[in-house]
């Protein structure tokens, strides 16, 4: 348990100084506050003993009150921006770590985790890390104060009050060992809630068509259910826990009253002490019970850190080499197998392109097709074999090189919540001409011409105002702005009639004629005329060759083209 | 087409914040809990009444010790006061127990009502808003609620009878001093009334700039492959960076306005005291009070400012429960425009119409047409396909026959009846649609296959086995690598495109619908799995009528009719041939 707070604690290091200051701050507040009983104390004794000057003690306690006022307000205001900064930059130093990483990352740690972790758990250390930490500073200075004060007016009566703390700190302990468990799930409901909500957001369309809506209000309920349990058990440890501590505090009242009171008849007290006593008493036990809220804040906090620091704390990052320099387009694929787990993609699978060349592959759904492409382009890496482009493996080339000379056309279109130019030309490159070289490619002209604010229309959340064709087309477009020596199309022409497909691909001659050109497709009679087909299956090369050559070696090949020709 | 796009707030914003409809509004959330939160009243009142007794029994004790030297009465006090204390800790914990519940519930419910709410809304409205921002609202905003309900409200009881309990019982004790006590609070109500409405907007924009951060991290994270094949992490970081700094001024303004509140009372607190002593001392020279009244009376401001302390603590997480209030409200607010009609509008169709379109004129943003008083019947057990350019209106074609729309003008007939007046229910067991975009939830093959089907409430693998095998389905389970069990999440890149369409293409078959609706339900499947599905479809029964969306022309090849959409407009193609020529001529004006 000690080990992992220190986890959390050592966050503060960047922040010493402003922290410093801040703790000096409240110290001198609560200092002050602990000064205030014992000018009324001595107001009333002084009062008694009849050397009593009136305006003196309205100026000492107009000046420490007005004091207090400035250094409570500095301290919620160095508060606040303290909090505020430290959740800034936790959440800075998140982002930059995961954007560091690879594809996989995101795919395996899962987006909604991620998004608690960068709001709720940042929050959660935040409050702990200033509110958390203030609370315990003034309540030790408190408590320690008061039990000095305590002693300094009577020693005996003193400890006998003092003999509460050690029992609360061991009511807290018992509480406290027990609640972090809870936080833990707490947070993992919330996940699973994001989750939910998340997916029946995305489906939404599907969710209207078969009428599944209520089956998507009992899943998340039944999230909801198991929130509210937890948030019921976590309520539960804590609801005792106040109300003990309370007794306890009050007990001392009357142990003061009973044994303060005997203590005045001896002589040894006066009226103004058991004021005083009281009032201190009050002052020890209010931050006692601060501490059990504050406990509630760190033990979540403490969880919520182990989350953020699993991120932070996570070993390597995308690794890209550093050669930079100009792809000519030559692939080279070397006994390249991939896995997902228990699953096999790819089982050594070999290939070579030659530069400028076009090359299809085709298969089967779920062949490996498309891991194909996400190895070419680095987004992934094989467990084993080699990935050459131009005879370097691919992951030593520099991102910036490889980004600025490969295009990849995803199956999916990804469109950001941008215009549609800052959409294609996504790597803000100020090449007007490529630009508008891309668009002409991509055939969009006409459509862009159609829109009232042409290319600067903003595409809607997940592009719903863009149809199917259209975000192919746009996909295509962005890729072909980064004017790239090779060009990756995952099955593009799935989404584009007949027609379209043949101009696009007229266009991409003219404009793009010398690039080398991979295609992912269904449909030999588009690739007919390439350089090479690549026929996968189950995740292994079965034939390679020209479209004639298929036709000779290859019966899977001569199967499929004669089922097409028969359905065409 | 409606608007569904939620309120961007901003500095200039008018908050319309009206307690009284808010308290009205969240009263119904407290359905089922009105016992317990009348327990906890009760119990509340007893705790404060103990909480006020106790400093004037305390400086009872102190005068009668004094006046009387009185041992064995002051022992009496002892157990008088321990008595009360045991009280006061027993109605502490059943106010927090029944406070809490009542938070927990109210949480629930109030979750539960947002997401039953989304569920209700039509489509149009998550084109118009952000992921992210939805999330927030849900989770964030909720939860800040909850707090309110469990901790402020609770404390907020309390505090308030503490209060008014203290101020009555002093005034009844000694009206000057107690005047004296209070007069710091004239100033508190001026300025705790002045600070509120500076706080709930900074409240309001500090939730907002959250939702905006959490809308920012989602778009990244679901297109992070983009972003690292185009080496734009700069774009990720560059542009959280933003919503980041963004949320950060926001969060520090509203923190320290709501902060601002306490140091404030602390000085009235403070204040009070001094008046009290100093009055307190004069009355006594002048023989109007004792010792052990004052000493009573300062505990007694204690008591008093302590509560109005936290209520002005409670009164800012007040503030903050409002904004998220409003912000959740703006989504209960909201109500579809895709109601089911009562309606008896009817059209005399012949037997065999299954679908009708009559004069339907359509449009997304009221500006530019997609489709144009068009006319069409789809008849019973034929088979239909749309063709076109993209973006010519096909899929608005297919959304419009399930009613994810609803037209501008004109009326679409099912079997004769207006598809309005069909609950939804009723329009998704008789129309199957295969969208263009594949949806797959957390789960197996077999979960995500009977996804949404009304004989599938419990999940049952033997049936369902059954089943696919009846409509011929069983072999395209096959291309998973662990059949039905293969688990399936909808980020991960471990299942295809072209397996996302068996499994959409497997869901809508088994429900044997009328009416199957397929946009590009197949494109991404290879030909040899594709000439399977035909199959399958030939052998659905003789009755179902079917419209197909896609390019392939082998797909479209064994249609009856064949529609060539574009322009507003759908027209009779005749034949194949003739609507290649006119794909080919089509200008993509779209």
């Amino acid at each position: 348990m000690k080990e992992k707070n220190k986890g959390i604690f050592k966050e503060i290091k960047p922040y010493l100084g402003l922290l410093g200051l801040l703790l000096l701050v409240a110290l001198i507040n609560n200092g002050l506050n602990l000064w205030l009983p014992k000018i009324t104390s001595g107001a009333i004794d002084s009062f008694n003993g009849q050397n009593f000057e009136i305006s003196k003690i309205i100026c000492e306690m107009t000046g420490v009150s007005v004091i207090i006022f400035v250094f409570a307000v500095g301290q919620s205001f160095l508060q606040t921006f303290l909090a505020e900064t430290v959740a800034k930059n936790m959440r800075e130093r998140l982002v930059n770590k995961i954007s560091d990483q690879d594809f996989g990352f995101v795919n395996k740690v899962t987006s909604e985790k991620l998004l608690t972790i960068m709001t709720s758990d940042v929050d959660n250390v935040k409050q702990a890390m200033t509110t958390g930490l203030i609370q315990i500073f003034s309540s030790i200075i408190l408590v320690v104060g008061s039990a000095v004060m305590l002693l300094r007016i009577n020693v005996k009566l003193g400890l006998m009050v003092l003999a509460i703390v050690p029992v609360v700190g061991l009511v807290f302990f018992n509480v406290f060992g027990r609640i972090r468990s809870f936080f833990k799930r707490a947070q993992a409901v919330l996940d699973r809630l994001n989750k939910v909500i998340k997916e029946s957001i995305v489906a939404a369309g599907l969710v209207r068509i078969v009428n599944s809506q209520n089956r998507e209000i009992d899943k998340f309920n039944g999230q909801n259910d198991q929130a509210r349990d937890l948030g019921l058990s976590i309520m539960k440890l804590f609801s005792g826990l106040i109300p003990t501590i309370g007794l306890l505090a009050n007990s001392t009242v009357i142990l003061i009253l009973l044994v303060g009171g005997r203590l005045i008849l001896a002589g040894e007290f006066t009226v103004g002490d058991l004021t005083a006593f009281n009032t201190y008493v009050s002052m020890l036990i209010f931050p006692m019970i601060m501490l059990g809220f504050v406990s509630n804040i760190i033990a979540r906090a403490v969880t919520s850190y182990q989350r953020i620091e699993e991120v932070l704390n996570f070993e390597g990052k995308d690794d890209f080499g550093d050669i930079d320099k100009e792809i000519k387009g030559k692939i080279e694929f070397k006994k390249v197998s991939l896995s997902f787990g228990q699953k096999q993609v790819l089982k050594e699978v070999s290939f070579e392109i030659k530069p400028g060349s076009k090359t299809a592959i085709l298969g089967p759904t779920a062949a490996g097709k498309t891991q194909i492409f996400y190895l070419m382009s680095g987004l992934m890496k094989p467990n084993s074999g080699e990935i050459l482009i131009d005879d370097v493996p691919v992951k030593k080339y520099c991102q910036k090189c490889l980004s600025e000379q490969l295009g990849l056309v995803f199956q999916d279109s990804s469109l950001f919540n941008l215009t549609i130019k800052e959409n294609i030309n996504f790597q803000n490159k100020e090449d007007e001409n490529n630009l508008k070289k891309a668009i002409e490619t991509a055939a969009l002209d006409d459509f862009i011409e159609t829109l009232p604010e042409g290319l600067e229309t903003k595409i809607t959340e997940r592009g719903s105002n863009l149809s199917g064709g259209q975000k192919q087309r746009l996909t295509l477009a962005r890729a072909l702005a980064v004017n790239p020596k090779i060009l990756l199309l995952d099955d593009f022409t799935a989404r584009v009639d007949r027609s379209t497909e043949k101009d696009i691909f007229a266009r991409l001659k003219k404009n793009y004629g010398k690039i080398t050109q991979v295609l992912i497709t269904q449909q030999i009679a588009s690739v007919e005329d390439f350089d090479q087909i690549i026929l996968i299956m189950e995740g292994e090369v079965l034939a390679k060759g020209t479209h004639k050559e298929l036709l000779k070696n290859s019966s899977e090949y001569r199967q499929l083209y004669s089922l097409q020709m028969s359905t065409e | 087409m409606k608007d569904y796009c939620l309120k961007n707030f901003d500095t200039n914003s008018k908050l319309n914040l009206k307690v009284g409809k808010i308290v009205r509004r969240l009263g119904e959330f407290l359905k089922g809990d009105k016992w317990r939160l009348g327990w906890a009243i009760i119990v509340v009142l007893i705790n404060s009444a103990a909480n006020v007794a106790t400093p004037l029994i305390v400086g009872r004790a102190i005068d009668k010790f004094i006046v009387d030297k009185n041992w064995p009465e002051l022992a009496g006090f002892g157990w008088l006061l321990a008595g009360i204390y045991i009280v006061v800790a027993v109605t502490n914990y059943f106010q927090t127990v029944l406070m809490g519940r009542v938070g927990q519930n109210i949480l629930y419910r109030l979750r539960s009502r947002v997401f039953e709410k989304i569920q209700s809304l039509p489509l149009s409205f998550f084109n118009q808003n952000k992921l992210g921002d939805l999330i927030s609202r849900i989770n964030s905003d909720t939860d800040k609620l909850n707090q309110f309900f469990s901790q402020s409200l609770n404390q907020f009881m309390g505090q308030a009878f503490t209060l008014v309990g203290i101020g009555v019982f002093v005034f009844y004790t000694n009206a000057k001093l107690s005047v004296w006590m209070m007069l710091p609070v004239v100033g508190l109500v001026g300025i705790t009334y002045i600070l509120s409405s500076y706080m709930s907007k900074r409240s309001r924009l500090s939730l907002q700039s959250l939702g905006n951060l959490s809308a920012e991290i989602q778009e990244s994270l679901s297109y992070f492959k983009v972003i690292v094949l185009f080496n734009r992490r700069d774009f990720f970081r560059e542009n959280f960076k933003k919503a980041n700094e963004n949320n950060f001024a926001m969060s520090v303004r509203s923190g320290m306005i709501n902060n601002i509140s306490s140091p404030i009372y602390d000085l009235a607190w403070n204040a009070g005291l001094t008046l009290v002593l100093v009055m307190g001392i004069g009355m006594i020279l002048k023989g109007q009070i004792t010792v052990g009244l004052l000493i009573a009376f300062l505990a007694y401001t204690d008591k008093f400012y302590a509560p109005l302390r936290q209520m002005a603590q409670i009164w800012s997480n007040t503030q903050m429960a409002f904004a998220g209030w409003v912000r959740i409200s703006e989504i209960l607010d909201l109500k579809t425009d895709l109601e089911v009609m009562e309606t008896n509008n009817t059209l005399k169709v012949k037997d065999d119409d299954v679908l009708v379109f009559d004069k339907v004129k359509f449009s997304y943003d009221g500006e530019k047409i997609i489709l144009d008083k068009v006319n069409l019947d789809f008849k019973k057990g034929k088979t239909y396909a749309m063709v076109g350019p993209t973006g010519g209106g096909k899929s608005t074609m297919a959304a419009l026959m399930c009613r994810l729309y609803d037209p501008d003008f004109g009326q679409i007939y099912f079997e004769g009846k207006d598809i309005r007046s069909y609950s939804g229910k009723e329009l998704s067991e008789q129309i199957g649609f295969i969208l263009q975009e594949q949806f797959i939830f957390t789960g197996s093959v077999g979960e995500n296959i009977v996804y949404g089907n009304p004989n599938y409430e419990v999940y049952d693998k033997k049936k369902l086995k059954k089943e696919l095998k009846e409509d011929g389905l069983e072999e395209l389970v096959e291309r998973f690598e662990n059949g039905l069990d293969t688990e399936i999440t909808p980020d991960t890149e471990v299942i295809s495109l072209g397996q996302k369409q068996l499994i959409s293409f497997m869901r809508a078959i088994l429900r044997r619908p009328k009416l199957l609706v397929m946009d590009e339900a197949t494109a991404n499947i290879d030909t040899v799995t594709e000439s399977l599905l035909q199959k399958i479809i030939d052998k659905l029964p003789t009755e179902t009528t079917k419209v197909i969306i896609a390019h392939r022309l082998n797909t479209i090849k064994k249609a009856d009719e064949i529609y060539f959409v574009n322009d507003g407009e759908v027209v009779s193609a005749e034949s194949l041939e003739k609507s290649v020529e006119m794909i080919e001529k089509s200008k993509r004006k779209s």
